[in-house]
């Protein structure tokens, strides 16, 4: 090798191309990238060990802290394998209430990862936005809940409580809102810009065979042109009940995905209407008992769901005892954060290192764990 | 598209299984001898199950075993197969998927730093979370995380208190 052709950077732990504490450690050739590795490890608090050292209806509070992007998906993994282990069947009310807040959490984590992405290619008033826009959802997430973030609120057995009617009516008007005025803007900012479309057309190319190889899903997959969606091929909670569709892109790119994200947010408004509207009377928790004292029987249980990234699932064991005997994580980005970008970032020029990272969804704290 | 049953079938008319069962809908759990599950899964990779959702490790202490189970998935049949094999606690060693799904390097690494398995194949088991580790592995069931962090950091005093006082 001659002399000052290759340069060793290290991209992260904390750096504003990076989403999270996490690293990434490449070799360049000019501006472009040869070889990279990721260096995962500055997030890791062990979640899983310590959620086998505390009875099930507490870790109830831990697992929303695995993803900071989307809380919401963890508390409903876990009530579903708890769920699943236990053979229990949850009220239907509280089915429609889970698919709700989950419709919400995925709004809320497009608008905020778009906003992301273009702060990736230097379209910060974008992310400003999307910030705002964001914040009424979690101003509804405050209402349903008591928290803005972190909601422990989907919990084994159903939601902890119901929604008030006033409620449904202020989540509609947030949807009128976001339909009318905040993703119209949005459009004009950043979809139909052409320096944005510039940046991410024809950009972090992964094919329909890669992603299916390295087993990376959701809006990774769907940008290739197939509507494989969790929440149409594996119903759970409410899917079965409402109608949408399945964006799907052509190229695999980064572009492509960043459109899917846009076309997803505006079904989830449909599926919202559909919901509220349909929404039937009832308990929204079973009476599982003394909450100190949860048990199931022994057995395991794979549960997965559709989040914003794709799928991701909870292995969860119990030995019939008052704490879970192992939960193992499969966050949604484990595989492209790790396998991915060793094997299909090489050949990325050092500007577009962003738009690979944050059009991938790559969220650290999920395989740190 | 195949159904849970036709699934079962297919996996009981061309491999060995210990132990197969349809959990639920659109899930089936099936367990293999450790010499057969690579097989299996090699099998199963060509009857359209291409996803690999993760690789997963249990502690089994009692029994003396650590149980990995692979979790895959079809996109034409819709149904998610979690594959299981037990393996001797003491001699910890597997051999790798590496060469069929080379993305399970990084979960065979993320096992090996967790539960201490050596993978026969894969030539980069490196620490990928934990660095500098000398303990036994963290997730193993004897690893106490109370004495750990005992013998390993001192405790703040509060107030002229002890914190564990």
């Amino acid at each position: 090798m001659e002399k000052n052709t290759q340069t060793e950077i290290f991209f992260g732990p904390n750096h504003p191309g990076v989403p999270g504490n996490y690293g990434i450690i490449y070799d360049f050739e000019g501006d472009t990238v040869t070889e990279a590795k990721p260096n995962a490890g500055h997030l890791h608090r062990g979640f899983e060990k310590l959620m086998e050292e505390r009875i099930w209806i507490k870790n109830t509070a831990l697992v929303p802290r695995i993803c900071v992007e989307e809380p919401d998906i963890n508390e409903m993994v876990y009530a579903m394998g708890y769920e699943a282990i236990g053979d229990l069947e949850v009220p239907k009310r509280a089915d429609y209430i889970r698919s709700i807040i989950l419709e919400l959490a995925r709004i809320q984590g497009h608008i905020f990862s778009i906003g992301g992405n273009a702060a990736g290619i230097g379209q910060y008033t974008v992310m400003q936005w999307g910030t705002l826009a964001r914040d009424y959802i979690l101003d509804l997430f405050e209402e349903i809940t008591g928290g803005r973030i972190y909601h422990i609120y989907i919990r084994p057995g159903g939601v902890r409580q119901d929604i008030e009617d006033e409620t449904f009516d202020h989540i509609l008007e947030v949807m009128d809102d976001l339909e009318k005025n905040r993703l119209p803007d949005l459009d004009k900012a950043l979809y139909e810009n052409p320096n944005a479309q510039k940046r991410w057309k024809g950009k972090a190319v992964i094919t329909e065979e890669e992603a299916v190889e390295m087993g990376a899903t959701g809006p990774v997959l769907r940008a290739n042109g197939k509507a494989h969606d969790l929440r149409k091929m594996m119903p759970y909670a409410a899917y079965d009940e409402v109608d949408f569709e399945v964006p799907t892109g052509e190229n695999g790119d980064a572009w492509d995905r960043l459109k899917i994200m846009r076309k997803e947010m505006t079904q989830s408004i449909k599926i919202i209407r559909q919901l509220i509207a349909n929404i039937p009377d009832g308990p929204v928790k079973l009476d599982l008992g003394n909450a100190l004292k949860y048990k199931i029987p022994k057995g395991d249980a794979y549960v997965k769901i559709e989040s914003k990234r794709g799928e991701y699932g909870y292995y969860m064991v119990s030995d019939g005892g008052l704490k879970p005997y192992r939960v193992h994580v499969r966050g949604a980005s484990t595989p492209l954060g790790l396998y991915g970008v060793t094997e299909y970032l090489p050949g990325t020029r050092i500007a577009d290192v962003p738009v690979w990272a944050k059009s991938l969804g790559i969220c650290p704290p999920e395989f740190d764990r | 598209m195949r159904n849970e049953k036709e699934v079962i079938k297919l996996i009981e008319n061309n491999l060995d299984p210990l132990e197969i069962k349809e959990k639920r809908k659109q899930n089936i759990s099936v367990s293999f001898a450790p010499d057969k599950a690579i097989q299996a899964l090699s099998f199963l990779k060509s009857n359209s199950y291409k996803h690999l959702s993760t690789i997963s490790c249990v502690d089994w202490i009692d029994d003396n075993e650590f149980e990995l189970v692979y979790h895959v998935f079809s996109y034409e049949d819709y149904i998610n197969i979690s594959v299981k094999t037990r393996i001797d606690r003491e001699k910890a060693r597997f051999m790798t998927l590496k060469e069929i799904w080379p993305v399970a390097e990084f979960y065979e690494r993320d096992i090996h730093d967790f539960f201490g398995i050596e993978f026969e194949g894969n030539d980069n088991l490196e620490e990928l979370i934990l660095e500098n580790w000398n303990e036994i592995p963290p997730m193993r069931k004897d690893f106490d995380t109370r004495e750990f962090v005992n013998e390993e950091y001192e405790w703040r005093d509060y107030n002229g208190k002890k914190h564990t006082d």
